[in-house]
């Protein structure tokens, strides 16, 4: 009996011993994986500089280029998608969300085609900020009120 | 007195019995300054207009929601640790509070997000990650009502709840890898009168405390309700063995 | 250990033990993709990697309460507790048995079946890395939820229920893998994530399971 409690012992010492070992091994993994964080989303700099094929759908997020906002004829609209360095053209049938305006964040499902971005969903980032209308109308006044710069969703690869 | 003292059944039952009418009281004042004075005493926001109201419901559900889980972790782990059985049946009483609670945020998330996202869902990294939480209110809920044994169950789900958790913060994180997200960040932090301007935020925060009490109370009760449950069954059985 | 794992798997392959049968499901859902989103080969090779994901998913899920029920039903799970071989060796080896004729065969078949949904040529040695390394993720977990679950008398639907949320993390990174991998992306940061998810699953959750069949056992 003794033998087999002491077998018992060694077997529940290798279970633990196999079970650290897998155990750091995960830690090592996942510690990579963290280490080298992805993003989702492309910026229009990635997008100049490396052009995705035009069969690949991709998102591209940014904010929408002041003065850059066209409505065509219908629901049709072109505007600009920049992040401060590269600007890319985007054009999107349909209609858009009450937050989407210039200067605000925006994020764009579709096809880079031809040096235009074809949009087939748009959707608006918001901010976390909360004001009242009165207010910012106020700081507007006096040429105070500014976006924060963190709005545009955060370029791939920070 | 330590703490531990109210893992006693009988001293719990007394003490919550003055306190549950309290916390109830208190919570329903709170809702109703909260919700009444952000409905109709604040201004509109500068770009969302009078849909901002919503964030008095969506904030304080959303962090109720999460809330309620790490309540039943600590229950949970109590539960397996120190075998107090108020503590098992107060990670069973939390789990419907918590699920009502992610089903008011999300619910409440996809009528803000319709008109200002442009859409009433998106699988945005939280808007996900609650949805998953759901799942897991549900998985959790569905085990304790399937096994009849009231300490087997409280122990199976102990385990579940914390394999669960474990796995609650993987999901956070590879829901993130999966999808960037177009949800704000947190409304709230420490330093959050930066970002949420005061008249929004006091009324925010009137109604938070509401629904933590709200929940405190709702939890109380129902714990009070599994014990008197438990009593009863105690009792059944004593009968049928005379 | 050896041992049990070799009865496990005799036991699984032998008339009745469900060998097949999750392998014909697999095959039929792929099959069924097509008539439910439209022959179209561009839209079936985007979202293949996803698919084959999902049905070797559905199809691991069959056999999962078929780890510990038959055991439990004739006392020899209470034999197991008793031997010298701790209960978390036992969830091991029953795990690595799941695994050996569910998740292996899903994994090899996977490749056959991607030929069904256009899935492109560089896509299959990656599908085949990312199912290796994220089915055992899959049995593993499916055990733990068998040992909670296997007291219950149908406990195979809420095993379902319990496991699938379970899956999200292995899910998303293992057909990212195969979806970057298909599209001939950088796929490192996902494949790390997997094979550390896979084995940080293998380190901890046996003790987990084993907590909860000593708890059933009582």
């Amino acid at each position: 009996m003794a033998g087999m409690k002491s077998l018992k012992k060694k077997r529940r010492i290798q279970v633990i011993a196999v079970a650290a070992v897998a155990l750091a091994l995960s830690t090592a993994m996942i510690g990579y994986a963290m280490r080298d964080g992805i993003n989702y989303f492309r910026a229009p700099t990635q997008v100049m500089d490396e052009p995705p094929a035009p069969s690949e759908t991709f998102r591209i997020g940014g904010l929408v280029e002041e003065g850059t906002l066209i409505r065509g004829e219908g629901t049709t609209v072109r505007f600009s998608v920049t992040d401060g360095g590269a600007s890319v053209p985007v054009t999107y049938t349909g209609v858009l969300p009450d937050l989407f305006e210039e200067g605000q964040g925006m994020v764009g499902t579709g096809r880079y085609v031809n040096g235009t971005f074809e949009a087939s969903e748009i959707l608006a980032k918001h901010d976390e900020t909360y004001m009242p209308k009165e207010v910012v109308d106020a700081l507007k006044e006096q040429g105070v009120f500014q976006h924060a710069p963190g709005e545009a969703p955060a370029a791939p690869n920070g | 007195m330590s703490l531990w003292e109210y893992a006693n059944p009988a001293r719990f039952m007394a003490t919550t019995a003055r306190a549950v009418p309290v916390l109830g009281g208190a919570a329903a004042l709170c809702l109703l300054v909260g919700l009444v004075w952000g409905f109709f005493f604040t201004p509109e926001d500068y770009r969302q207009g009078s849909t901002v109201k919503i964030i008095y419901l969506h904030v304080p559900a959303a962090l109720m929601a999460i809330n309620a889980w790490l309540m039943m972790l600590v229950a949970s782990l109590v539960w397996l640790i120190r075998r107090h059985h108020v503590s098992a049946l107060a990670a069973k009483a939390a789990a419907p509070v918590g699920v009502t609670m992610t089903l008011i945020a999300l619910f409440t998330g996809a009528v803000w997000g319709q008109p200002m996202w442009g859409t009433w869902w998106a699988w945005d990294p939280r808007l996900t990650s609650f949805l998953i939480l759901f799942l897991f209110y549900l998985g959790y809920m569905a085990l304790w009502a399937a096994i009849d044994d009231p300490d087997t169950a409280a122990d199976l789900t102990g385990v579940l709840c914390l394999v669960g958790s474990v796995f609650a913060v993987l999901s956070r994180y590879a829901v993130n890898f999966w999808n960037q997200g177009l949800h704000q960040g947190a409304s709230l932090s420490l330093d959050a009168e930066e970002n949420v301007a005061d008249v929004f935020y006091y009324p925010l925060l009137v109604a938070i405390a509401g629904f933590v009490l709200l929940f405190v109370a709702l939890v109380l009760l129902r714990t009070r309700t599994e014990i008197r449950l438990r009593r009863l069954h105690a009792l059944r059985l004593r009968e049928r063995a005379a | 250990m050896i041992r049990l794992l070799l009865r496990d798997m005799a036991l699984a392959v032998r008339a009745g033990g469900g060998f097949g049968l999750g392998l014909a499901f697999f095959l039929i859902v792929v099959v069924l993709v097509p008539f439910a989103v439209g022959p179209e080969t561009a839209v079936l090779a985007r979202i293949a990697p996803g698919v084959l994901w999902l049905g070797a998913l559905l199809a691991c899920l069959l056999s999962l309460d078929r780890i510990f029920a038959l055991d439990w039903e004739d006392g020899s799970l209470d034999l197991l507790a008793t031997a010298p071989l701790p209960l978390e060796g036992v969830v091991a080896a029953k795990a690595a048995a799941h695994w050996l004729t569910t998740g292996l065969p899903l994994t090899l078949a996977a490749p056959v079946l991607g030929v069904f949904l256009n899935l492109p040529a560089e896509g299959y040695g990656w599908l085949l890395l990312a199912l290796a390394a994220g089915t055992p993720a899959l049995s593993m977990i499916g055990a733990f939820g068998a040992a909670l679950t296997v007291g219950l008398r149908r406990g195979g639907l809420l095993l379902s229920l319990l496991v699938l949320p379970l899956y999200v993390p292995t899910l998303i990174f293992g057909a990212e893998v195969s979806r970057r991998g298909a599209e001939g992306l950088a796929l490192a940061t996902p494949l790390a994530m997997l094979g550390g998810i896979t084995a940080g699953t293998l380190a901890l959750l046996p003790f987990a399971a084993a907590a909860a069949l000593r708890v059933n056992l009582r």
